[in-house]
């Protein structure tokens, strides 16, 4: 009898154990200054965790998105991944921006992974942190690829006050000079709600193509002052902007060309897999009806945590063994809205050849066209 | 493009924002000796009106008064609601009950108009003026011209009108005020009342030229204060500190850069703030 209850008793915490959610931690701004680029890419990983619980979970457990808001802070992002780990998050999703990531990574140095789809991270190969866009360098290359194939080689440049902006000073005077391309550099401040001084600056007579990239809602500023000072060059504006949201707020001053950077997925004819382009589209489609919005550049990006996740779950017998999942990921191609390749010596898991210059046109963003 | 006139239009345009905001500060800190460090959020909640109401639709003359309506209520419930049960409250108190207004705000904004950004059409569109090198927009102009006007306007009416000294009467000596027959409340009121429209004149104004969101406020009050500050609180000095705040701001960013921006106003605004305090560190009666 003793021995029966035994039995029963174990079979009881097995079925309990088994039916453990697993705990996905995210850390993603939601409030603060960078609220537009966490809350996308946020929903886009919660879109994932009620479409994969509604479908029965994985291997039998359902899924548990944890969330903290690091407000943009790097000191709450540490704060944040602290308080993740606490609660057991197999992985780590980190969906804020340059500083406040970086603030966290020494804190996952043995695990667990974190994955983040920030162009601005270029994570050491040694390291559990994975990035899943193209580098902020393979970005600028995009721009100077797109600009010598237009016969232009003169830039005025725009670049905040933050760590991201730093990140783009030092890819331009990587790339530029190296591909023969000259550019004016100025910085705007985070809460600048006005640019046309550093504009005025920086356009200078021979100048054709003016890029901006500051991040974020105040990127805005950048824009209305463009349209202020009615200037007529093709503005590119950065990765993180391409979204609905920023549209909304420079469409009555949208310049004459709105260019962008941006992965090919954002524009799914680009995409040549078939079967990446139905994932984009199907995805599109099923987030709107969620969400009552539509799926931009941020959502795509949040998307490619959401699908890193979904592949550590169904694949690593052991997702809370840090190595596992590190050993995983730097061996296995990632379908998502592009292939991401991740190797044992590149944790950055797409390259300039995902990248498009994109171009805002008739109320969508689609293929550049050439500069005139 | 000439850098010099361009920073010289923009810091102008910034100043009229900056002392619209400033005169308001001081105006009810001239009758309640409280800084109100929610009254930032009357532009915040002046420009996401404006916006949501363009957004659904609305023409300029529904939702600019509208929104500078909102401002104003907004405000009057801060003195009304908060400040006016709490009078005999220290001054520090209820400073401290104008930051959590202010937060408050923040969290109510977030949760009503969502996240994102938000801006309108400007009011005056057209072709900008181009003058020695540098690019004023129409909504610019107007923005200058009329937020100087409305500013001067409550300063002089603060300074040289009976109901003006009224106001300032309050603040000096609430008691002796209503011995003579000044209403306090009423006074307050109205001070707050014209504060809130200053603030939805300032939203209604500069937004179409930049952007809104949930968080503008407190950045607003900084600025505004630290214009008033600069003016010692005194309504005389608010205008002209608003505007030399604003060009000073965009003359360091044109020959310092951005980063120079915060530390070099911050560090004026504490070296006045030593100047100023000479009396009260000598006993108040001058230096020894």
């Amino acid at each position: 009898m003793r021995l029966l209850a035994a039995v029963i008793l174990v079979a009881l915490t097995n079925i309990a154990h088994a039916a453990e959610p697993y705990v996905i931690g995210i850390v993603a701004p939601t409030t603060g200054p960078l609220t537009t680029v966490g809350v996308r890419q946020l929903y886009a990983v919660q879109w994932w965790e009620r479409t994969t619980n509604a479908a029965g979970g994985i291997n039998g457990r359902a899924v548990q998105v944890v969330h903290c808001n690091d407000e943009g802070s790097p000191e709450k992002s540490a704060a944040c991944v602290r308080d993740l780990i606490a609660k057991k998050s197999v992985l780590l999703l980190n969906a804020s921006v340059t500083g406040p990531i970086r603030a966290a990574m020494p804190l996952v140095q043995n695990g667990p992974a974190m994955i983040t789809p920030s162009p601005n991270i270029v994570p050491d190969p040694s390291s559990y942190v994975f990035q899943t866009s193209p580098s902020d360098i393979d970005l600028t290359r995009a721009i100077a690829l797109f600009l010598k194939r237009n016969n232009t080689d003169q830039l005025a440049m725009l670049a905040s006050t933050d760590a991201s902006g730093e990140v783009g000073v030092a890819s331009a005077a990587a790339v530029f000079p190296a591909e023969g391309i000259k550019y004016e550099l100025a910085r705007i401040d985070l809460k600048a709600n006005d640019a046309s001084i550093q504009l005025a600056n920086i356009v200078k007579p021979g100048i054709k193509v003016v890029f901006s990239n500051y991040s974020g809602g105040g990127a805005a500023a950048v824009v209305k002052s463009y349209s202020n000072l009615g200037l007529t060059q093709p503005l590119i504006v950065s990765y993180a902007n391409i979204s609905d949201a920023f549209i909304n707020v420079i469409k009555n001053d949208l310049p004459k060309r709105l260019l962008g950077t941006g992965v090919k997925a954002v524009v799914p004819e680009l995409l040549d897999d078939p079967a990446q382009r139905k994932h984009v589209e199907d995805f599109m489609v099923s987030y709107k009806q969620m969400n009552k919005d539509n799926a931009d550049m941020l959502t795509l990006l949040g998307l490619t945590l959401a699908d890193t996740a979904d592949a550590v779950l169904r694949n690593v017998k052991t997702p809370d063994d840090a190595a596992a999942v590190r050993a995983f990921l730097e061996t296995s191609v990632i379908q998502s809205v592009q292939t991401i390749r991740w190797s044992k010596t590149r944790h950055v898991g797409m390259t300039a050849d995902d990248v498009a210059i994109l171009e805002y046109r008739n109320g969508r963003w689609t293929n550049a066209d050439p500069i005139q | 493009m000439n850098p010099l006139t361009q920073s010289i239009i923009s810091g102008t345009m910034s100043g009229a924002v900056y002392a619209l905001l400033a005169v308001g500060l001081v105006l009810a800190f001239h009758t309640s000796r409280v800084v109100n460090l929610a009254h930032g959020e009357s532009f915040a909640v002046g420009g996401l009106t404006a916006a949501t109401l363009s957004e659904a639709g609305q023409p300029f003359y529904v939702y600019v008064p509208v929104a500078i309506g909102a401002s104003i209520l907004f405000l009057l419930a801060i003195e009304r609601l908060l400040l006016r049960p709490r009078r005999t409250w220290p001054t520090g108190s209820l400073i401290l009950v104008t930051l959590a207004a202010a937060f408050l705000t923040r969290g109510v904004l977030q949760l009503i108009m969502g996240v994102d950004p938000l801006s309108f059409p400007r009011l005056f569109a057209g072709a900008p003026f181009r003058l020695a090198g540098g690019v004023l927009p129409q909504q610019g102009l107007a923005l200058i011209a009329i937020g100087a006007l409305a500013a001067v306007s409550v300063t002089l009416f603060l300074l040289f009108t009976p109901l003006g000294h009224r106001l300032r009467a309050v603040a000096e000596n609430p008691d002796a005020a209503e011995l003579l027959g000044v209403n306090v409340d009423r006074a307050r009121a109205l001070a707050f009342g014209i504060a809130g429209a200053l603030g939805g004149l300032s939203a209604v104004l500069l937004v179409p030229l930049v952007s809104v969101d949930y968080q503008a406020g407190l950045g607003m009050t900084l600025r505004g204060f630290i214009a008033a500050a600069l003016a010692g609180m005194a309504p005389s000095l608010a205008v002209l500190a608003g505007f030399g705040l604003g060009l000073s701001e965009a003359l360091v960013t044109n020959y310092g850069g951005a980063l120079l921006q915060d530390p070099i106003v911050f560090l004026a605004l504490i070296g006045i703030a030593v100047w100023q305090s000479r009396n009260i560190a000598f006993g108040g009666t001058g230096r020894a």
